[in-house]
């Protein structure tokens, strides 16, 4: 599974499985690609979460101004008007401590590490599945 | 035909999709977010696909038509069809996209085309053939049980 930013988290399990939680976990899909944008929304979705979603960088911050909050933040890197990495730049100057992950297609070294520096908690490769969504929601259960 | 041949038909052609490296485990990912509140949703998805990357290709071929070719934008264009072919898990398409990026970088302007036009050979064949499949798993209708076997 590729990731960084967790260390060596696993899962065994590839089925599906609610995370149990006392209230759902508020999760922001911010995606411009719509297939893209309805897979991770049904996979989050049956993950028991609350979806909202985002076209680009700019309607996440935008949102995180009028006064919305997530759990969790599943952003893609590139993206028009805002990128992930300049959205999650501005996201962490408001002061913004979701867990914010990145989700790309970019698969170099070089690519991955900039946009952790830029303040994810993890970034994946595309296409998310079962088992990486899984580490994600345990991650966030723990902090 | 009686209904459990008609499902075992269903598996069959599915199966086949598999065996003939046309998918990957990403199609089965697909499935398993198929439910009630979703009964359609790997068909709509596949469809969502096709209907965005006609697009792209149509945008592949103009670049590829133009001289001298600009391998940036070829790359860039190759690139976001990659993604969403991984989306579905498209797995020779997939390949043919990852074999056009190596020829982006090579400023090889004939593997570029070469390889496109096999992209789109096995584009449109993934296509008739997830279409044969959709229409027969929806005549014969929902699976009680569903079938990882790949």
């Amino acid at each position: 599974m590729e990731k960084m930013g967790f260390g060596n988290v696993t899962s065994t399990s590839k089925t599906m499985k609610i995370i149990d939680t006392e209230k759902k976990i508020s999760v922001l899909i911010v995606e411009d690609d719509l297939l893209i944008q309805k897979i991770h929304k049904v996979m989050m979705t049956k993950f028991g979460t609350e979806v909202q979603l985002a076209a680009n960088g700019k309607e996440a911050v935008d949102l995180f101004l009028s006064g919305a909050s997530f759990d969790l933040i599943l952003t893609d890197l590139e993206m028009p008007i805002m990128d992930g990495i300049e959205a999650t730049k501005q996201l962490r100057s408001m002061g913004v401590t979701s867990m914010i992950v990145g989700v790309t297609s970019r698969n170099h070294d070089s690519e991955i590490q900039a946009f952790m520096k830029s303040g994810l908690n993890a970034c994946y490769v595309k296409p998310l599945n079962a088992e990486k969504v899984t580490a994600v929601l345990n991650e966030l259960k723990n902090i | 035909m009686d209904r459990n041949k008609q499902h075992r038909q269903v598996a069959l052609m599915r199966q086949s999709l598999f065996d003939q490296g046309l998918l990957d485990e990403q199609f089965v990912q697909l499935e398993e977010l198929q439910d009630d509140a979703n009964p359609n949703f790997v068909e709509e998805v596949v469809t969502l696909f096709y209907r965005d990357s006609a697009r792209l290709i149509l945008n592949i071929d103009q670049a590829l038509d133009k001289s001298p070719l600009d391998f940036a934008k070829l790359d860039s264009y190759m690139h976001q069809f990659k993604g969403s072919a991984s989306s579905i898990g498209a797995k020779k398409v997939k390949s043919e996209c990852t074999l056009f990026r190596e020829y982006c970088k090579a400023g090889n302007g004939e593997g570029c085309k070469r390889t496109f036009q096999q992209l789109k050979k096995e584009y449109a064949l993934l296509r008739k053939k997830l279409e044969s499949y959709f229409q027969l798993a929806r005549q014969v209708g929902p699976v009680e049980t569903a079938c990882r076997r790949i």
